[in-house]
């Protein structure tokens, strides 16, 4: 492929920019529900054995969040740069439960780095998510498909289940035992296995795990503000 | 391609669920505020609320059996509003004192959002959420005053939904 020579320099622009973003989000600290309260902001930072994602969002109504997306496919070797809606398609309430469908997307462009001769190319994703949670249950769904144009497409899906060890109050540190599946019909090992171990306070939430099928840690975190 | 469009159909349909039960939710919400709106209020202990859970859903279905001792004062009570120093400073103050039980509530991002939306009112002098027992503790300054339908209204805000709201002596278990 050629490339011109501004594109050249857009790609690595972006492929020094970005591995910068990612650590100034990691370092502003660590998600759950992706969308959150009225005018309220949210930094979600995902790591896991394929890519690592920062995403900061602002909800501009109960059911409504729109953000921006940065990810960083390590296996292809590009980072996706995107907006990204998420709509609360529906939520279930009860006395001691919440369930909720999420459905999200994603406008954007994807760049090599890491050597990758594909210079840009536009992509986009659709996603649905899916959870139900008491205070010591949870489990969640969700799934998504990434055109990223040149650099490929990807289909994942993941579940989760999660059990929380005690009830913590208002403030208390809260502490979930998860088990994650996911499975990438491209990867290497297309199902993957992750235990971790989820800890909550207050705005803040982080889980850290291994994945015991290709041996990769996962590190996630959520901060609201 | 198959791929694309099995999610697409997918996303689709999950819409439709979603719109189909919205419906259903309705009717059984207008059933909680039923169910919970004629409770008589009385104190209770911060480990009771298991207990009180279970009988709020035993109101629902209308079973309205009556034990002695702690039991009855569940059977009669409700949720009171939960003390903190910032509570009862503002309760010094001749604050109004709320109860909102809240539907939905375990986490504490629950608990942050309504701080956040809530908090953000120049009526509310103080706040706080339990999760233990769901319920959402308010005092309103003195000259201030916070609607139920601001009180729902504000929780839709937040991401949640108003079951019952308690007011005054009520409110206090008084």
């Amino acid at each position: 492929m050629i490339e011109s020579p501004s594109g050249v320099l857009k790609a690595r622009t972006l492929s020094l920019l970005s591995p910068l973003l990612l650590a100034l989000v990691l370092a502003l600290e660590a998600s759950a529900r992706p969308v959150s309260y009225v005018g309220g902001w949210t930094i979600i930072e995902t790591s896991n054995r394929q890519s690592t994602a920062a995403l900061v969002h602002y909800t501009a109504t109960p059911k409504l969040s729109v953000g921006g997306r940065m990810e960083w496919d390590r296996n292809t070797g590009f980072v996706m740069t995107a907006v990204q809606p998420t709509w609360l398609a529906k939520r279930w309430f009860g006395q001691d439960f919440q369930a909720n469908v999420y459905l999200t997307g994603g406008l954007g462009f994807a760049t090599g780095i890491d050597g990758n001769a594909i210079g840009s190319d536009a992509a986009y994703f659709a996603g649905v998510m899916a959870d139900w949670e008491t205070r010591r249950h949870f489990l969640s769904y969700e799934a998504r498909f990434l055109d990223a144009g040149h650099f490929g497409h990807d289909f994942m899906q993941a579940g989760h289940v999660g059990w929380a060890p005690y009830e913590g109050d208002t403030g208390d540190l809260h502490t979930w035992l998860m088990l994650e599946v996911d499975h990438r019909p491209d990867a290497l090992e297309s199902v993957g296995v992750t235990p971790m171990i989820r800890f909550f306070k207050n705005t803040l939430l982080v889980e850290l795990g291994y994945n015991i099928i290709e041996h990769q840690p996962l590190a996630n975190f959520t901060f609201r503000f | 391609m198959n791929i694309k469009r099995n999610f697409m159909a997918l996303c689709l349909t999950v819409l439709a669920c979603g719109a189909a039960a919205d419906n259903h939710s309705g009717d059984s919400h207008a059933g909680h505020q039923h169910g919970d709106t004629h409770g008589a209020s009385a104190m209770m202990d911060h480990g009771s609320h298991d207990e009180m859970r279970d009988h709020m859903h035993q109101h629902d279905e209308g079973e309205h059996d009556v034990a002695t001792g702690e039991h009855e004062a569940h059977v009669t009570g409700a949720i009171t509003l939960t003390r903190t120093p910032e509570i009862d400073a503002a309760l010094a103050k001749g604050g109004e004192p709320i109860v909102a039980d809240v539907l939905g509530v375990v986490c504490d991002f629950c608990a942050t959002a309504m701080n956040k939306i809530f908090g953000k009112r120049a009526e509310v002098a103080a706040i706080y959420v339990d999760l233990d027992t769901k319920a959402l503790s308010i005092v309103t300054h003195e000259q201030g005053s916070l609607s139920d339908e601001d009180i729902g209204s504000l929780a839709e805000q937040a991401g949640y939904r108003v079951a019952a709201v308690r007011r005054g002596a009520a409110a206090l278990g008084s």
